[in-house]
């Protein structure tokens, strides 16, 4: 009784959420995402001063690098003195939040797969995946920040924003999982994420060091990274699956002795 | 607003004080919100209806609320604070129904054993389970709701329980049904109780109401109401007849209760 009760309470003092409010626990409340539904979208995490200088900022990064510089450059850029980067109190780690969460919120308009024909299924979940991945890690090409991405690297792995950077690596795997029409709703919601998450910082970090065209040589560690993935899964699965078959036929065997069980 | 709201706390505190050992949750809230338009005759028919053959009054009084007479549209707008009620409660509702499915499993093969004219409603309760089960995974996938993180635990915790108070007997066993339905039939019932009381708020501001809600209150009310023909059938079952009766549907319940807690949190 006492949960809908508080939970009453709770709704009849929410008040209208105001964009900048919203803007400042950006590592908080709003971007998590809770209840996705079509028909009341979630509102961007950004004000709009704060993307005309963040995407100003990001289009310096390949010049300047993620540095308090490009923020400032992108700041003029959007037409506002030096100072007002102080209304993005983490300083250039924003840059990089900047650019992953747009790329993230990005992804599904970039990606479309054909529908699944009567009689022929469509592309499976995993080819999906794939798909997904390499066009998330072409975002950064396009971006221009791939030779600059270990400078971004340097900046995530700082203490106070790791929980922030992790954060932002579970929701592009989830929106990964979710763009490639998975739906399953049990234990491997999280297997699936975690192994998704960490093949693809892999991928990123061999991305920055690839020197191939193309990135030739980045696909083909992707593809082995999940084909190892596949087996790997495969193996567990067989394995479960043994388990409970034999468990289920010794029990049935007990059964049918007599045993009260 | 504030005043709707003190006045059915107070209705439901007094229809929940004058019958304290009655199961009050029979009585949706909707009820005491509105109870000039409806006898009061009907709460005490509803209230009264764990005493087994009355689940048609339970079914009359879901119906009352004229649902189909709301303006149901393409738009509805959600508060960061309910998208967070919808996201725990429907997390929960899965675990339970999952909990559900393999209690009913486990407990089929020990008590068809030893009463074999018990089969048909132990897979008539398993089969509907599995629909709710079916409809919550549907609902989750689709709203892209974590699944609780206890998931294996739950598992192994109800496939337990179902299988030991199998094997304490019919009664054991029923009574184990009977415990964990009236929490679950509580449970659900807070729920359609909060989204009528959204309902209501969204046609004051004169804001639509989404469809997906007016889904789910439908589906929510339909589930209620068969886990509450279970509890029924318990009932008819001698689940009264367990030794110790009180103990092991306190235990249950508690447990209920502490997983409900658990599987809203993570």
């Amino acid at each position: 009784m006492s949960i809908p009760a508080r939970c009453f309470r709770q709704i009849s003092k929410a008040k209208p959420v105001h964009p900048l409010r919203c803007s400042k626990s950006r590592s908080g409340r709003c971007l998590s995402r809770s209840y996705h539904t079509l028909y009341s979208p979630s509102p961007s995490p950004y004000n709009p001063t704060e993307s005309a200088i963040l995407s100003a900022a990001l289009s310096h990064v390949p010049s300047h690098g993620f540095s308090p510089a490009a923020l400032t450059l992108g700041a003029r850029d959007a037409g506002y003195i030096d100072p007002s980067t102080n209304v993005l109190p983490r300083g250039v780690f924003e840059i990089v939040l900047w650019h992953l969460v747009s790329q993230r919120l990005g992804l599904g308009a970039r990606v479309q797969f054909p529908e699944a024909k009567e009689g022929k299924g469509g592309m499976g979940t995993g080819h999906k995946v794939r798909v997904l991945v390499m066009e998330r890690l072409r975002g950064n090409v396009e971006a221009g920040v791939v030779g600059r991405w270990q400078e971004a690297l340097a900046i995530m792995a700082h203490p106070t924003y790791v929980p922030a950077s992790l954060r932002e690596l579970a929701h592009l795997a989830d929106e990964i999982w979710y763009l490639a029409g998975d739906t399953s709703v049990d234990t491997s919601w999280y297997t699936k994420r975690a192994s998704l998450s960490t093949i693809y910082s892999a991928t990123e970090l061999f991305m920055t060091q690839d020197q191939s065209t193309d990135f030739k040589d980045t696909e083909r560690f992707l593809d082995a990274r999940l084909e190892d993935l596949r087996v790997v899964g495969g193996a567990v699965g067989n394995l479960g699956e043994w388990l409970e078959f034999t468990g289920h036929s010794i029990i049935n065997v007990l059964r049918s002795k007599g045993v009260r069980i | 607003m504030s005043t709707i709201m003190n006045v059915s706390k107070v209705a439901r505190c007094a229809v929940r004080c004058h019958n304290l050992p009655v199961l009050d949750f029979l009585a949706p809230a909707f009820i005491t919100v509105q109870s000039k338009h409806i006898p009061h005759r009907a709460i005490k028919r509803s209230c009264m209806s764990t005493s087994a053959t009355k689940k048609s009054n339970v079914r009359e009084s879901a119906s009352e609320l004229p649902l189909d007479t709301l303006q149901i549209t393409q738009r509805n707008t959600l508060t960061e604070d309910q998208k967070r009620f919808l996201d725990s409660a429907l997390r929960v509702n899965q675990a339970g129904e999952l909990a559900a499915v393999l209690i009913y499993a486990a407990q089929t093969p020990p008590i068809v054993q030893s009463h074999p004219h018990l089969r048909p409603l132990m897979k008539h309760m398993y089969d509907q389970e599995a629909g709710h089960l079916q409809i919550f995974n549907e609902l989750l996938a689709k709203h892209r709701i974590r699944p609780t993180a206890m998931y294996p635990v739950w598992k192994a915790a109800a496939t337990v329980l179902g299988w030991s108070t199998a094997v304490m007997g019919r009664e054991a066993a029923m009574a184990c049904t009977e415990a964990v339905e009236t929490e679950i039939g509580t449970h659900y019932n807070d729920q359609v109780r909060v989204l009528l009381e959204w309902v209501q708020m969204m046609e004051e501001r004169g804001d639509p109401v989404g469809e997906d809600i007016a889904e789910l209150v439908k589906n929510l009310r339909r589930i209620r109401d068969e886990e509450l023909e279970h509890l029924d059938h318990a009932v008819e079952n001698h689940a009264k007849q367990a030794r110790p009766y009180e103990l092991l549907t306190n235990i249950i319940r508690g447990g209920c209760r502490t997983a409900i807690w658990i599987s809203e949190r993570v």
